[in-house]
């Protein structure tokens, strides 16, 4: 297990990515996203909130919306990157969780807050996509804080590459104390409801990156709660939102639920 | 003054009517008289019979009764009567008299000047006058006592300083040295303040088998003028390190209406709480909670002191100690949750750091599929949950969290009931989808062990109750929902804290509940949050929110704020406390003078909580130098499964009784108390001449109660009393005053009367 590296972002390095992906981004901006297998989908959207669930004491999908800047605007089309694969992504998973469990969850849809919401705080279980994108307000990273040292869990997902560095980046704004760890297969979350005893047998649907799980423990122990977990190259959301549609063997998608639904109960009793 | 009329008129004491035999004595001119006296009767009335004048036929049917009447007592006088008495023959009898040598004798309300001094001037030696009057009749054998009776010795005196008062011991004691000698009976001087435990029942019947009257003299008020006390301290025998108490500490007072005592609590010498409290009216109890923290494991003595107030007569009775064993035992409770949520891992959370509660979690994930967390091996808990009393009954509390009635078996929900009922565990059952009237526990063994009413199911989703939650009246002093130092902090933070939400409407609780938290929904409709009872051994909770850890995760909680965690500390710790082991020991009482036997009774179960009436009870007594005595303890055959046995405290100290019990050859359990032995202070609680007793026991034997400032016809009247070598004596009845002013009354009576009627 080895800790997670330091990427301290040189000024100038960030201002030449930036023109970079504002350049792609704007010659994409009219185009509509194709996902992973390369197919268009036109369900995704941005929710803008006003379709979120008052909260009924059911355990309710919860997407973390977040200020990505121009950056965004090029891998994200006309869909907010946080937004990726919503709503199928979570719709699905949420019916094969409540179906597969005894968890009481809401299958109707998911609601969507920024991290420094108060009505974050009533759903202790929540997911981000594309992570990579994320930029972090002062208020988000004391609400985020907040939210995660009280007792509740994200999920980091739908990311690659450099995308990783961000999200370290970012984690180390709101928990400058605590750091991402690499998970080995022993650690309590891959035994929560599967056995899942190699977490790396899952491929990413994007292929070609080394795929890895990182998690940020109390007190840096792995022994002690875990408050996030990071699937690093792997997007298993992806598999979620197409497992409907034959895109990937049955096998695979079975595989991405059983993440999702360990990293559910894993939540919910941790 | 009433006796003194008594004796002026009738010459003797009452006791000479109450043990007399009345008959005449006549001479031969008694009949003479009797004859004369009907003719003067037939005279009269012929007399009056021709007397006209103004006189009417009643007029002189009352002249003439009175003249009979005259006539009447005249004859009755002639004809001699007299009582016949029993009494002592001087010097022949013995007579014990009793002297209450205890320190509560010191208290100064006889006369402005201590009890005691009663003593010294009657009967500090023998020319004192109530002893000289005594020794001119009988032979005195004096006693002093205190926690026993001794002869007295004339050199050493009385001290004041006996730590107990046990009356019916000291009966007992002179009853016995005076044992084949002819008594006359006993006198016994006290105020009456007894401190043993033990009835005075048998003492007062091996008394009167022997038809020995005790008279009694009380010394001292029966209410002292100014006091105040420290009555009584609720505090429990045993609990966990690190449990906040709330201890009540009830006070008595005379005199200091409207004022305001001050009650500190000490730890082992040090101040670790301090309230305030306002006195009622006189006899009225005050009582005031104390907070207290059992920081340190072991036996700790806690001492309760009310400040003393100006003008106390007595200061002493304004402490007591209170011994507390504060165990550091890790408590396992077994918590079993039906599906994956939330609450199930923040109340974990909440008790993760307390070292003494290992909350086992049994987290059903999907049918048949458990998720076993903080088990102590591989084997436990398995099967799922316990399908036998001996696994079940191996923890101290049940959870249940959101789980369905039909999740166990009749025989798994019988087992629970007698988890609390028989086992003495404690139940808690959370709100939940799968809860109460949602579960269908309506009708189970478990629903009637509950403090709320379970209603049957009714159908479709239950509704959403979104709650503001507070304590109760009951609640706000109850030690569970303490959440903040003080009582008034505690209040203003449930005030604040944000809503919650239940699934589970409970409106009727069963009537030895307790109702400790309350919640009302925006339209200002009321349920039953929490509320507790006890059922058999144990006791029982029902919590109906589901989501408590909205207290831990609100944002308005600020993240260091340890509410969440301190109520289900609270809660949790207060599930097992009190919870017996299968070897439960107690001793007769806490504090024992040195020397005095302490009494060892243990409960002896085996895992299953049956009653064992076969095993070898041993109790390992640690006295204070270190040695060990062990003491067999046999059974008592009071209760099934109870043994006793009994050791003597020899030096003052702290003793340590560890009782352990083994069924052929297998060890069933152990079980420890703890002793102190040291001087008490009991002889200055309840001072106040206690009249009662001391009334009682003359009643009982045949003497009688005397007030110290009225002992003057005492000699006399166990002179009268018959018991010891007695003699008959004639007491006359004709000379006695009461007679003469009859005869004079009547005389002038008719004189008067004829007056009045112009006869005269």
């Amino acid at each position: 297990m080895r800790a997670s590296r330091r990427w301290p972002r040189s000024a100038g390095a960030a201002l030449v990515m930036a023109g970079l992906l504002l350049a792609v981004g704007v010659s994409l901006a009219a185009q509509q996203k194709k996902n992973t297998f390369g197919i268009v989908s036109d369900e995704e959207y941005t929710p803008d909130g006003s379709e979120n669930k008052p909260y009924d004491g059911r355990l309710q999908f919860v997407r973390l919306s977040y200020p990505y800047g121009l950056s965004g605007v090029g891998r994200a089309g006309r869909v907010a990157p946080w937004a990726h694969d919503y709503p199928r992504g979570d719709a699905h998973f949420m019916q094969i969780l409540t179906d597969l469990t005894m968890v009481r969850g809401r299958t109707g849809g998911s609601n969507t807050f920024p991290l420094s919401s108060p009505e974050l705080t009533k759903f202790p279980f929540a997911y981000m996509s594309e992570p990579g994108f994320w930029r972090l307000t002062p208020e988000d990273a004391m609400g985020f804080r907040n939210y995660l040292l009280k007792g509740g869990f994200v999920i980091f997902d739908d990311f690659r590459g450099a995308d990783w560095d961000n999200l370290q980046f970012q984690m180390h704004q709101v928990l400058p104390e605590l750091r991402f760890i690499e998970l080995t297969g022993r650690e309590a979350i891959w035994h929560a409801f599967f056995e899942i005893p190699n977490p790396l047998v899952l491929p990413a649907p994007y292929g070609g990156l080394p795929v890895s799980y990182w998690g940020i423990f109390e007190g840096n122990d792995v022994n002690r709660r875990m408050l996030a977990i990071a699937n690093v190259n792997n997007d298993i959301s992806e598999y979620w939102e197409y497992s409907d549609q034959g895109f990937v063997p049955v096998d695979t998608s079975n595989e991405a639920y059983k993440y999702g639904v360990n990293y559910a109960i894993y939540a919910l009793t941790h | 003054m009433l006796e003194s009329v008594f004796q002026a008129l009738f010459t003797y004491r009452p006791v000479v009517f109450e043990q007399g035999a009345f008959r005449f004595d006549p001479s031969a001119g008694s009949y003479a008289a009797a004859v004369a006296g009907l003719g003067l009767a037939i005279a009269a009335f012929l007399t009056y019979r021709r007397v006209g004048g103004q006189s009417t036929p009643r007029a002189r049917a009352v002249l003439f009764s009175l003249r009979l009447a005259l006539i009447a007592l005249v004859v009755f006088c002639l004809f001699r009567p007299v009582l016949v008495v029993k009494t002592a023959v001087p010097q022949q009898n013995v007579l014990a008299v009793l002297l209450d040598d205890s320190r509560s004798m010191q208290v100064r309300d006889w006369n402005e000047k201590p009890r005691g001094a009663f003593e010294e001037e009657q009967f500090g030696a023998p020319d004192r006058p109530l002893m000289k009057a005594l020794s001119d009749k009988f032979l005195i054998r004096t006693f002093h006592f205190s926690s026993t009776a001794a002869r007295m010795d004339p050199e050493s005196g009385l001290t004041f300083a006996g730590t107990g008062t046990h009356l019916g011991a000291a009966l007992d004691a002179a009853r016995q040295e005076l044992a084949g000698l002819p008594v006359a009976g006993m006198v016994l001087v006290s105020d009456g303040a007894d401190t043993s435990e033990m009835a005075l029942a048998p003492a007062l019947l091996g008394l009167k088998a022997e038809k020995l009257p005790v008279y009694t003299v009380g010394v001292g008020q029966t209410h002292l003028a100014k006091d105040l006390q420290v009555d009584r301290v609720s505090a429990p025998p045993s609990v966990l390190v690190g449990n906040s108490l709330l201890v009540d500490v009830t006070l008595s007072h005379s005199g200091f209406a409207g004022e305001t005592a001050t009650v500190d609590v000490e730890d082992e010498g040090r101040i670790v709480g301090s309230e305030k409290v306002k006195l009622g009216a006189d006899g009225a109890p005050a009582t005031v909670r104390l907070r207290v923290t059992a920081s340190e494991i072991g036996p700790r003595v806690f001492r309760f002191r009310a400040a003393t107030l100006p003008g106390e007569v007595v200061t002493e009775n304004n402490v007591r100690d209170t011994t507390i064993d504060v165990r550091g035992a890790r408590e396992k409770i077994l918590y079993y949750e039906g599906e994956p949520r939330f609450e199930m891992k923040f109340i974990r959370r909440a008790v993760a750091d307390d070292k003494n509660l290992q909350l086992v979690a049994l987290q059903r994930t999907a049918d048949n599929k458990y998720l076993r967390l903080d088990i102590d091996g591989p084997d436990e808990l398995a099967g799922g949950f316990p399908k036998t009393r001996e696994e079940l009954f191996a923890y101290r509390a049940i959870v249940l969290g959101s789980v369905e009635a039909g999740a166990f078996t009749g025989d798994q929900l019988r087992m629970i009931a007698e988890f609390v009922d028989k086992r003495g565990g404690g139940l808690l059952v959370l709100g939940g989808g799968r809860s109460f009237a949602q579960g269908n526990w309506a009708g189970t063994p478990v629903a009637d062990a509950l403090p709320v009413v379970v209603e049957r199911a009714q159908a479709g989703e239950p509704p959403l109750m979104r709650l503001k939650v507070s304590p109760t009246r009951e609640g706000a002093e109850h030690a569970v929902t303490q959440i903040a130092e003080t009582q008034a902090r505690s209040l203003k933070r449930w005030d604040e804290l944000p809503q919650v939400t239940s699934v589970n409407l409970l409106t009727q609780v069963k009537p030895g509940a307790t109702v400790l938290l309350e919640g009302k929904d925006e339209r200002g409709r009321s349920q039953v949050v929490l509320a507790s009872q006890r059922y058999g051994r144990g006791k029982t909770l029902a919590f109906a929110v589901q989501d408590s850890w909205i207290w831990q995760m609100h944002a308005s909680i600020p993240l260091e704020d340890q509410t969440h965690e301190n109520l289900w500390r609270q809660l949790l710790r207060w599930l097992v406390d009190g919870v017996p082991g299968a070897v439960d020991v107690r001793t007769s009482s806490d504090h024992v003078e040195p020397g005095e036997p302490v009494v060892v009774e243990a409960t002896v179960a085996d895992k299953t909580y049956n009653e064992v009436g076969d095993a070898k009870v041993t109790a390992h007594v640690t006295m204070p130098d270190g040695a060990v005595e062990t003491v067999a303890l046999a059974l008592s055959g009071d209760r099934a499964g109870q043994y006793r046995g009994t050791f003597a405290s020899h030096t003052a100290g702290r003793y340590e009784v560890k009782v352990e019990a083994e069924r052929a050859g297998v060890a069933l359990g152990s079980g420890v108390a703890h002793v102190q032995a040291g001087a008490s202070t009991a002889e200055y609680f309840n001072v106040g001449m206690q009249v009662q007793t001391l009334r009682r026991i003359a009643e009982d034997t045949g003497g009688r109660y005397y007030d110290a400032g009225r002992v003057s016809g005492l000699a006399e009247d166990i002179r009268y009393g018959g018991r010891g070598v007695t003699t008959s004596e004639e007491r006359d009845l004709w000379s006695l005053p009461i007679v003469f002013l009859l005869l004079i009354g009547l005389a002038f009576a008719e004189w008067g009367y004829r007056r009045q009627t112009g006869l005269a």
